[in-house]
């Protein structure tokens, strides 16, 4: 048992470790262990005050507007009797799959000053000036909230799934008007949830970092995340600004998450139970166009104009409305999957995906049986080790590994090897919490039940406990397989010529090509975890089958 | 302990951390006999059968089945539950869902590498038991919580164990099923001669279908009896309460002997049987509902207590009146056969036998 959980403890604090002391180091960067110490990098952080501004800003804007949309969104689809009903829920899902990424360069394409494909239309019906320009604070929040925001909806709608109807159907019972009703009981009681959602929310916008890289560096808008990017990327570099600000980051978010955590924990109401209900939906009459058209609208700026945009961009040789004057080529798919550039990043990706998944499913499975399943003593402690990676910005957490790595003699560096490890422990906390509920499902009394019948371990397992896990199991693979796809924050630090990832390259031609390329590229990624998508889509759609 | 005790456990306890879930108990089960332990949630009753399935770890003590020791603090020794050859139907019936009736039943005898001839023969005759032989083929999580249940039965029973548990498995049934499966089960029970361990929060569930009831309270037992005999002479007040309708009737013992006499706080007098004596320092006399006679004329009997009072409320239930009566030492709860309608308001008198009077302490 130790021998998983030790190495799995250090892969997650060992880097963290390095982080702590190259913010320390005052002397030659990136030696180990620092020769002069002192908080000299921490307090230059006071001539990033711009800097830590845009962040709350941006980070501020995109939580309201992704709360507006979540709050709104939640409560329609599970509360309203709105034509179409709850197949929109999963819809709802996709922005999130679709990576910010893919977004950010989406509404590029859409909005950007002067060639946006709207601004362009804007400019034909109504006069020379731009309508949008997504290259600004407000368009990295917008598109920050469209992208990143979707937990505020998947976290809001599980608030509101939670509660017993029979707590609103007695209040109208006992007189309560439908307004009193909702004031007085309905919200008070999904206050905490919503509350918690916020709060998370906000420290997920503190460490994005790709929308505000792909719409913020042309402009020279940096936040938090940004700068610690290019002050790596300064002659020389400057490790102590990056790995000061990448720990006061760290511990911005850990004290905010822990603030959303202790929302839920305080405020949440015995009544608020894990089962989910399916509430009674309020008949909201000729309003329910409206709502369904704002769900529409939603869809239309979070799935269908961006994706709509790199479509049409992507076989064009430049971009354009203006359909008559558009040359549409496929040279741009060419180009992208041969392999110079994107081909053996994408070949990389599925090789990473495609085991760190396998790997990660099977050590996981382990370590999630251990933590929720056995009666070791220190098991919350090792959760909460395990989790640790939730709270580290995944581009700080790639720097420490970086650090880590460069400093060990096994030459790793520069490999997938170097890559695949990095992508195990940041997904540790994902891969954890997917395979506990799933594991939380199945009743321990099934497993009892064939150890009484006289089955041993083995034969436990393989004909009780796996047969009962496996579509669980392959919905963990698969969120596995799509997280490492999408991965950026951590490979961009981890990778080298020789050991190409796609989101990182990417985000290269993005910087270094045309938008038409790079359009072809997102299209070439985004098809490829969709198709997981369906997949996974299909798998939990059996697995419920097999609950009711 | 005796030759022929299947079960024995001796000085067992079970702790979680500081909490003690199971402290010091001990009892032994006859061969073919069917022990109930009953008491209310958390007095460790299910933690008690599960360590004699070896799914709980005990801290001490000693657990023997037919002779043999499975778990033994004392000589380190704990034989893993796939090794114990009992077998046991969980509260949640546990029904495997990825599988078919037949092979829910199979599963014990698969496990012990039968031929296959031996299996479908013993996969039929246990679902003939509890009437099942239609389902087989049915995928297991098609089933009502009846069915399920007799399924948990058939697979329990399938590979002829030498001990059977039973983790309240009739808790998640209606009560005119729960009524049903009880008298199937104890049938089956007796038919197979299975020693049976059974675990309940329902006393008239424990009553009805077990040869011995363990009372266990807080992690101890109170008294281990016939139903009859824990019925009426219930040993501690505890048991008084839990088990059956009572009165619990408060005042001092004022006389000892083979029949002592007590006085109630209203200051009523009450002939009380003692055939072992009494200590004299008990204040309280438990009475069954059951055993108090109603009559609406009042006149005296011989050796009964003899009271009056006046009806408070009556109370309708079908298969019996429960009645309320107001008498000098406070209320009185009253059981009688539906075909005694008194009103309410109406004088009665109120006659019981010393011998269903049970002094207690505490």
């Amino acid at each position: 048992m130790w021998l998983v959980l030790l190495p799995c403890a250090a892969l997650v604090l060992y880097p963290v470790l390095f982080i702590v002391s190259e913010s320390l180091n005052v002397g030659e960067p990136g030696v180990f262990p620092p020769e002069a110490i002192s908080l000299a990098n921490f307090a230059g952080l006071k001539d990033d005050a711009t800097i830590i501004g845009h962040t709350l800003f941006v980070a501020i804007a995109a939580t309201a507007m992704a709360v507006i949309f979540g709050f709104a969104l939640a409560w329609i689809l599970t509360r309203t009797n709105i034509p179409g009903g709850n197949r929109f829920e999963r819809l709802m899902e996709l922005p999130y799959y679709m990576t910010p990424l893919v977004g950010a360069m989406a509404w590029g394409v859409l909005a950007g000053p002067k060639t946006g494909l709207l601004n362009q239309i804007w400019h034909l019906l109504v006069g020379p000036e731009d309508l949008f320009n997504i290259y600004s604070a407000w368009g990295i929040a917008w598109v920050m909230a469209l992208f990143e925001g979707t937990v505020a909806f998947v976290m809001i709608s599980a608030a509101m799934k939670s509660m017993d109807p029979s707590l609103e159907e007695s209040a109208r019972v006992l007189g309560g008007g439908k307004l009193r009703t909702a004031l007085g009981i309905t919200l008070p009681l999904v206050a905490p949830g919503v509350l918690s959602a916020i709060v998370f929310v906000f420290a997920e916008m503190l460490g994005a970092f790709a929308a505000a890289f792909v719409l913020g560096i042309p402009g020279r808008y940096y936040v938090v995340t940004t700068a610690i990017w290019e002050s790596t990327q300064e002659f020389p570099p400057n490790y102590g600004r990056a790995a000061a600000l990448g720990l006061s980051l760290f511990i911005a978010m850990t004290v905010t998450l822990s603030i959303a955590r202790l929302i839920m924990r305080k405020g949440s109401y015995a009544t608020i139970t894990g089962k989910a209900f399916r509430p009674r939906p309020i008949n909201v009459g000729a309003m329910r166009w409206l709502y369904l058209a704002f769900v529409l609208f939603y869809l239309l700026v979070a799935v269908i104009l961006p994706i709509g945009a790199l479509l049409m961009t992507s076989f064009q040789k430049f971009a354009t409305v203006v359909l008559p004057d558009s040359i549409f080529t496929l040279e741009n798919y060419r180009v992208a999957l041969s392999t110079g550039t994107l081909g053996s990043a994408f070949v990389n990706s599925l090789i990473l995906g495609i085991s760190v998944a396998t790997i990660g499913v099977l050590v996981m499975g382990v370590l999630t049986w251990i933590v929720y399943r056995s009666r070791l003593p220190g098991r919350t402690a090792i959760e909460y080790v395990l989790m640790f990676p939730q709270a580290v910005p995944r581009l700080v957490f790639g720097l420490g590994l970086l650090w880590a790595w460069i400093n060990i003699p096994i030459p790793i560096y520069g490999t997938l090897w170097l890559l695949g490890i990095a992508y195990f422990t940041v997904f540790l906390p994902l891969g954890l919490r997917t395979l506990a509920g799933v594991v939380l499902q199945v009743d321990r009394s099934l497993e009892e039940c064939a150890c009484v019948c006289g089955a041993g371990w083995l034969h436990r397992m393989r004909t009780v406990s796996l047969p009962l896990l496996r579509p669980g199991i392959a919905a963990a693979w698969l969120l596995i397989f799509i997280a490492s796809i999408r991965e950026l924050g951590a490979s961009l630090f981890l990778m080298s010529p020789q050991s190409k990832v796609v989101s990182p390259a990417i985000i290269n031609a993005w910087l270094s090509s045309s938008s038409e390329l790079s359009a072809a590229m997102a299209m070439i990624l985004t098809a490829t975890i969709f198709v997981a998508v369906i997949v996974l889509f299909g798998v939990a759609r059996t697995f419920t089958r097999a609950e009711a | 302990m005796s030759d022929t005790a299947c079960i024995e456990v001796a000085g067992l306890c079970v702790a979680y951390g500081d909490t003690v879930a199971v402290d010091r108990i001990a009892f032994s089960i006859q061969q073919g006999e069917l022990a109930t332990l009953l008491g209310p949630s958390g007095c460790g009753k299910t933690t008690t059968l599960r360590a004699i399935a070896g799914l709980e770890d005990p801290t001490t003590g000693l657990i023997r089945l037919n002779g043999d020791s499975v778990y033994d603090s004392a000589l380190r020794v704990n034989v893993p539950a796939e090794k114990r050859g009992l077998s046991m139907v969980f509260q949640s019936y546990a029904i495997w869902p990825h599988m078919t009736v037949a092979e829910n039943v199979a599963y014990g005898l698969k496990v012990r590498r039968r031929p296959r001839a031996e299996i479908d023969k013993e996969v039929r005759r246990a679902l003939d038991l509890v009437q099942m032989s239609g389902f087989a083929d049915r995928p297991a999580s098609k089933l009502s919580g009846g069915q399920q249940q007799r399924v948990a039965v058939a697979r329990a029973v399938a590979f002829s164990p030498s001990v059977l548990l039973f983790d309240e498995p009739l808790s998640n049934l209606d009560a005119k099923l729960r009524a049903e499966m009880r008298v199937e089960l104890r049938e089956l029970q007796q038919r197979l001669g299975i020693t049976s361990v059974y675990v309940t929060h329902d006393q008239e569930e424990a009553l009805a279908i077990s040869d011995h009831v363990i009372v266990m309270n807080k992690g101890r037992i109170e008294q281990i009896d016939a139903p009859e005999a824990l019925y009426n002479r219930p040993a501690s007040l505890f048991v008084a309460d839990f088990v059956g309708a009572a009165n619990l009737i408060e005042g001092k013992v004022r006389q000892t002997g083979l029949v002592s006499v007590f006085e109630t706080q209203g200051g009523q007098f009450l002939r009380v049987a003692t055939p072992q004596g009494a200590s004299g320092s008990e204040t309280k006399v438990a009475l069954r509902s059951a055993y108090i006679v109603l009559q609406a004329d009042p006149s005296g009997a011989e050796n009964a207590n003899f009271a009056t009072g006046t009806i408070h409320r009556r109370m309708f239930h079908g298969d019996f009146i429960q009645y309320v009566v107001d008498w000098p030492a406070g209320q009185l709860m009253v059981r009688r056969p539906p075909t005694e309608m008194i009103a309410e308001g109406a004088l009665v008198s109120i006659m019981f036998s010393p011998e269903h009077c049970v002094l207690l302490s505490g």
